[in-house]
């Protein structure tokens, strides 16, 4: 039983368009993540997943409970934990009478223990702790059932780079120990850190749904080079070259064989030459930024894939300095 | 989880808890407000002046609106004077503006989205809001009678103790009907700050209604407005006990609530 299937969920807000046609599964402890900017529809698609908004269209099961159902989806609420991307918590409460009452909704068989990794202050009022210290009473109330489907809007914002880590390592823990996880975020680090799978959102729409290691391996190589003779713009717009940028180095995003990238360098007199994988987001670009031009079709791409798929997950950096000949 | 507490009275706790300091805070005021005019009133009542034929001259409409009967005794002027500005009026007025706040306020504070992301009816969060404001108005009502009781005797006077618990027994459906407003408008209007206004402005506008149409051909319609069936002049002075004005305010209650439930449950939070 999947996690979390949705199917062809739309959601208008009157004419406003919230989401449309989202589809996608998050297998039994899977980390699935959407990726998109602010306004994609990554927190209405989450909202409406809880039942906070109820969908113009289509459906979704959450632990194999009917989402849009009242009742039937409070079975499945039992195992949630759901962390939003700006907690709305009583300022004039203290963390404590805060936590006291979320546990009395869902549990608190980890409370102490989260309470303490984090070195909460549960008796201090929430309008006076940090937004960071407010993100982990939320944290806390997220995590403290032990929940086993976590859904988390935009988790890491407001935590310091230590808090992140933290955080992630919390997240790994509970999917190891068996439970799945919906995140969302614009930061394409963090779900590179931590997701399995990626939903690309744009716009309402879901439009690409990939592994992580496959959307690496889509970013193909970033190449720098410099090289002795003037370089005529017209002889790099070719087939597997994107991104081109023409200086005193010529840079690229190559998608193509590496071959096919030594014929064409060839015709050089090669003086310096960097071959690194290509950043996770020069891959995300390809799906928002409809210029970038795209002259590579499938085959080609699935060819890319090969020569650097299987290295992708360890990022290594391929380089070769110096004239070459 | 059956060793967890019910949803709804958790809620109730959670709200009635935050709400302890302001609610003894206004329990401290009004009583002040109350001991404030009983002071007055041995000067007055030792005035030559003849008061009851003084507001016996004044326009039906307003006699009505003030629920003036007689102001010459302790009970006709604690009746104008407080209970029917300060408990029928300020506090009818002041519970519908709190609850106005409740359900729009955890929606707009993203605060509802963490209370439903818990296994938790929205029934369940409806009827807990409206609980969580139930110990003010039992608080008020059982502070201030005690208040007005030792007040009346400090200045001198004797007070039917039977009509003074009446008057605040009765104040409770009424009260509560207030409160049921307030929650009802909490989940018509999305913006807490309007929802609080339009509770409270309409509690008042039923109030001047039936001010206005009391003493006109149309008095039957007044009878829409919740203040219609809590007179506590008629309590005060004459010993009336309108327990039929009780019974439709706990109904009327219960019918607001109901409402917030049936209007909440299908409501998209979005704040």
């Amino acid at each position: 039983m999947p996690a979390i299937e949705c199917r062809g969920l739309s959601k208008y807000y009157g004419d406003v368009r919230g989401i449309e046609d989202v589809s996608f599964t998050v297998e039994d402890g899977e980390v699935f993540g959407f990726l998109g900017p602010n306004g994609a529809g990554k927190t209405t698609a989450i909202r409406t997943l809880l039942g906070f908004l109820s969908p113009t269209n289509g459906g979704a099961t959450l632990l194999g409970h009917d989402a849009t159902d009242p009742v039937d989806s409070r079975r499945a609420r039992e195992r949630i934990g759901y962390l939003p991307g700006d907690p709305g918590l009583d300022r004039d409460r203290t963390a404590g009478a805060f936590l006291d009452h979320q546990a009395a909704l869902r549990g608190e068989s980890s409370r102490d223990r989260l309470v303490e990794r984090f070195g909460l202050d549960e008796s201090r009022r929430v309008g006076d702790l940090s937004r960071g210290n407010r993100q982990k009473v939320a944290l806390v109330a997220a995590f403290m059932h032990d929940p086993e489907l976590l859904l988390l809007d935009e988790p890491t914002s407001g935590l310091d780079p230590l808090l992140q880590e933290e955080f992630a390592s919390l997240v790994r823990e509970r999917v190891d120990d068996g439970a799945s996880v919906l995140l969302s975020s614009h930061v394409l680090g963090e779900v590179a850190a931590l997701c399995d799978r990626v939903g690309v959102l744009r716009e309402g729409h879901l439009v690409a749904v990939e592994s992580v290691s496959e959307l690496r391996s889509r970013g193909g190589k970033q190449v720098r080079v410099r090289v002795a003779e003037d370089i005529d713009r017209d002889d790099f717009e070719r087939r597997g070259i994107m991104n081109l940028r023409v200086g005193e180095t010529v840079s690229f995003t190559w998608t193509g064989e590496y071959d096919a990238l030594i014929d064409l360098l060839s015709e050089y007199t090669v003086r310096d030459l960097d071959v690194v994988d290509a950043p996770l987001e020069e891959a995300f670009m390809t799906f928002y930024d409809g210029d970038v031009p795209g002259p590579i079709g499938g085959g080609e791409r699935r060819g890319s894939r090969e020569t650097s798929g299987s290295e992708s997950a360890e990022r290594p950096t391929a380089e070769s300095g110096g004239d070459t000949r | 989880m059956s060793d967890r507490t019910a949803p709804w009275l958790a809620i109730a706790r959670y709200d009635a808890a935050g709400r302890a300091r302001g609610s003894l805070v206004l329990t401290g005021l009004l009583s002040a407000f109350l001991l404030l005019f009983l002071a007055f009133f041995p000067s007055l009542a030792t005035a030559d002046a003849d008061l009851d034929a003084y507001v016996e001259a004044f326009p039906p409409a307003i006699r009505e609106a003030f629920g003036i009967i007689a102001i010459s005794s302790i009970e006709g002027f604690l009746a104008v004077e407080f209970y029917q500005f300060a408990w029928l009026l300020l506090v009818g007025l002041y519970l519908a503006y709190l609850a106005g706040g409740t359900i729009a306020g955890d929606v707009a504070s993203g605060r509802m989205d963490l209370t439903l992301s818990a296994p938790v009816a929205r029934r369940d969060v409806a009827i807990g809001r409206f609980l969580g404001l139930v110990p003010l108005v039992v608080l008020l009502n059982v502070a201030l009678p005690v208040v007005a009781y030792v007040g009346v005797l400090a200045v001198g006077e004797a007070i039917a103790v039977e009509r003074l618990l009446a008057v605040h027994a009765l104040a409770v459906p009424y009260h509560l009907t207030c409160v049921g407003l307030g929650l009802a408008v909490s989940t018509l209007v999305s913006r807490p700050g309007v929802a609080q206004r339009v509770a409270l402005g309409a509690l008042f506008a039923l109030f001047m209604f039936e001010s206005l149409v009391a003493s006109t051909e149309f008095s039957a319609a007044a009878d829409l407005s919740p203040t219609a069936h809590y007179d506590p002049s008629a309590v005060l002075v004459l010993g009336e006990y309108d327990l039929a004005g009780a019974a439709i305010l706990t109904a009327a209650a219960a019918v607001l609530v109901a409402l917030a439930v049936v209007r909440f449950r299908f409501a998209d939070l979005s704040g």
